[in-house]
């Protein structure tokens, strides 16, 4: 059993490094969907389980943007930034205008009749369920990868790990949205107008914030987010009608890990589970990633229910 | 009033022409039913999803075997398919296999085409006398010998994942060797035969299951994995890779170890011997170099006229080597050659009867093939030996580079 363990805590202090820098960049875009369920979360009460198309969505957006431009060049240079940001921005601008939809035609009406919260979640089920379908029919059902818009080389080393070009476009991409929302929302108009409907949605209106207007934008937030996020997961995988399940589950975790409805917390929380992952992979096995990925949840949640920056939560809109 | 005689007549006449042509469509038609039954052969595998071009190519060999014996107006019968999509997946594959167990029609099943699919659905196969001939289930735990409707016209993995662990030791002489699988039934089961075969060639193994992916299956992994997958190889740098699973997931690691600078071998079996690979793999070129293999031979047996009429089918691929195209158009032959027998036998057997007759015909049919003699023992396995082809992947096309 010794042996056992000594070989592994080997394994792990030699590539400990590399499989960081993985969680690492991994955590980013979990942080980046887990921003959707929260902000959703902060306004509504209500878990998006339709976010996971959103992010799906934002990848196929992309994509087609990406493989109209390219064809079959290879870009390099000046050219691949260009592209990355045209594709981040198509991803974006996608999952920004689905997440739109969806609040009109899923969650408005509902809203309006004054619905009970069991038929939000069928709804965004319905909805998950639907959208998915539908890209699977539209866009083939089998994994298709993303035209090649940079070299993915190993740009500088941490210890012996290689940080890879790919790496960098997510630090990248990630802390620009992360921060740029954390701003937005902590010091604009807007912002307040959010916060405001978090903490007191009826309270807010009465103070003169538009109530309707407000919740399409917080939508639209994290639907950019979450698209963007589904392009840059897609640079590394593919896209396929399926892509949002498991990463749009990890980020929800996250999301709840870090403290649902609390922004720097759902960042935190994306980061920790990717990298808790990453090192699951050499410490335990490839097989158990999610076990122990859960199994940290459930003690964090054991000790501090509302999450690592779990917040008292007001009414909801 | 003419005018009111002349409707009447060709009204009157136009009735009695009708009612003379309404029995003599009938007569004909019901004797052409009475002389010509239609029976229909299925076929299950990925006719959707991450492995599709799996189920797209055995496919065609089925319809193309069943065009050509239409076409040449000699059976008693007019033959029919259908496809069961399963996606490779234990999951769906029940349902198929009950959809096909009802077919009133259905006579024997082509497939199913992966291992995992094919151990979900045998049950049901098996309770109903459904003949069930795989051209590429190679799990060598499928072959048990209490479940003879299950056959396959291609060497299980025992073969497949022993030839492939002596082409990594022996022939390229690589003794220390990173053994990962996708956890499937197909995927895990040759990465086993391949440990056992290279760990009696002395060769140091470290072994892992990488689950396979949500993009690619019916897996729940996430792709980022590979990452942290080559992450690990790249620090251990093993000389080489050897790989259990579809091409799908295997894409997304070849991705991952090119990203990290990976220089060793890697090597996979047949469910990742496919053009589609390198179309999913990225880079392309991440590709190059890769050594696959395939069990009974997957290439240049539908040549000629044949592979002209392959490639003219809707939706084919573009080649008529594509993997296991050839055995699925053997399969789908044998099974009219035995029907054949079976329906001059019991002409006024129903399908139902027919069925049960049709296994016990399979399992005495010795049959020329384009892919060989096939002849089944009691277990559904070959009863011959079969030879392993290697092929690698160069400059993004997959080039047979020799055989076990």
């Amino acid at each position: 059993m010794i042996a056992f363990f000594a070989a592994h805590f080997d394994t792990l202090r030699q590539e400990f490094w590399g499989l960081l820098v993985d969680g690492f960049a991994n955590g980013l875009i979990y942080a980046m969907i887990a921003i959707g369920y929260t902000m959703v979360y902060g306004v509504l009460r209500l878990i998006n389980f339709a976010h996971s198309e959103i992010f799906m969505a934002g990848g196929f957006g992309g994509y087609f943007v990406i493989r109209q431009i390219v064809g079959n060049s290879t870009p390099s240079g000046f050219t691949s930034v260009y592209l990355v940001v045209v594709g981040i921005l198509a991803g974006a601008a996608v999952g920004a205008v689905i997440a739109l939809l969806l609040e009109r035609v899923a969650y408005r009406p509902l809203r309006k009749r004054n619905a009970p919260k069991l038929a939000y979640l069928i709804s965004a089920i319905g909805a998950s369920y639907f959208m998915y379908n539908l890209a699977g029919k539209e866009f083939g059902r089998y994994n298709t990868i993303i035209p090649t818009i940079y070299n993915n080389n190993t740009v500088f080393t941490i210890f012996g790990a290689p940080v890879l070009t790919y790496y960098i476009v997510i630090l990248i991409v990630g802390v620009i949205m992360l921060v740029s929302l954390d701003r937005v929302v902590a010091k604009t108009r807007l912002g307040r107008g959010i916060r405001a409907v978090a903490l007191d949605a009826e309270t807010a209106s009465l103070m003169g914030v538009n109530i309707d207007r407000t919740i399409a934008i917080t939508f639209l937030l994290g639907g950019a987010l979450g698209g963007a996020a589904g392009f840059l997961f897609g640079l590394g995988t593919g896209v396929v009608y399926t892509m949002g399940f498991v990463p749009a589950l990890k980020a929800f975790t996250a999301a709840v890990l870090g403290g649902i409805g609390n922004l720097r917390g759902a960042v935190i929380g994306g980061i920790l589970l990717g990298v808790v992952e990453s090192l699951s992979f050499a410490f335990v096995s490839p097989a158990f990633i999610d076990v122990v990925a859960f199994g940290i949840l459930v003690l964090v949640l054991l000790f501090r229910p509302t999450g690592i920056l779990g917040e008292t939560l007001g009414r909801s809109a | 009033m003419k005018l009111r005689l002349n409707k009447t007549v060709a009204a009157v006449a136009s009735s009695a022409l009708l009612l003379m042509a309404v029995p003599a469509v009938g007569i004909a038609s019901s004797a052409t039913a009475a002389t010509k039954p239609t029976f229909t052969i299925g076929f299950e595998g990925p006719m959707s999803g991450g492995n599709q071009a799996l189920g797209i190519a055995a496919s065609s060999g089925v319809i193309l075997a069943v065009n050509n014996a239409n076409a040449k107006g000699m059976l008693p019968f007019t033959l029919a398919t259908t496809t069961l999509d399963d996606q490779c997946s234990g999951t769906a594959s029940p349902a198929q296999a009950q959809s096909a167990v009802a077919n009133a029609t259905l006579v024997a099943v082509v497939g199913p085409e992966c291992s995992g699919a094919t151990k979900a659905a045998e049950p049901y196969y098996s309770a109903a006398h459904l003949a069930t001939l795989s051209p590429s289930a190679t799990a060598a735990a499928l072959a048990k010998g209490t479940n003879n409707n299950f056959m396959r016209d291609v060497p299980g993995d025992d073969v497949q994942g022993a030839a492939d662990a002596k082409f990594i030791v022996k022939t390229k002489k690589l003794t220390n060797v990173e053994v990962i699988n996708d956890g499937s039934f197909y995927g895990a089961g040759l990465a086993t035969v391949f440990q056992k075969t290279a760990k009696s060639l002395k060769a140091r193994l470290s072994v892992v299951t990488i689950p396979g992916t949500a993009q690619c299956a019916d897996g729940t992994g996430s792709p980022s994995e590979y990452a942290s997958a080559a992450t690990q190889i790249k620090a251990k740098n093993p000389k080489a890779v050897f790989y259990g699973g579809y091409y799908c997931d295997f894409a997304l690691l070849l991705g991952a170890l090119h990203s990290v600078g990976y220089k060793g071998v890697v090597m996979s079996g047949d469910g990742s011997n496919d053009p589609a690979l390198i179309k999913s793999t990225s880079p392309h070129s991440a590709a190059n170099g890769v050594y696959l293999s395939i069990a009974g031979g997957g290439s240049a047996y539908l040549t000629g006229t044949l592979a002209t009429q392959y490639q003219a089918l809707p939706g084919a691929p573009a080649a008529a080597t594509a993997p296991y195209a050839a055995q699925a158009y053997d399969a789908a032959n044998m099974i009219i050659a035995a029907l054949q027998k079976v329906v001059a036998a019991h002409p006024s057997d129903t399908v139902m009867q027919l069925r049960p007759l049709l296994v016990t015909e399979l399992h005495a049919l010795t049959f020329h093939g384009v892919t060989g003699v096939i002849k089944f023992q009691a277990n559904g396995d070959l009863s011959r030996s079969s030879v392993v082809d290697f092929s690698q992947v160069v400059k993004g096309k997959i080039k047979t580079i020799g055989h076990s």
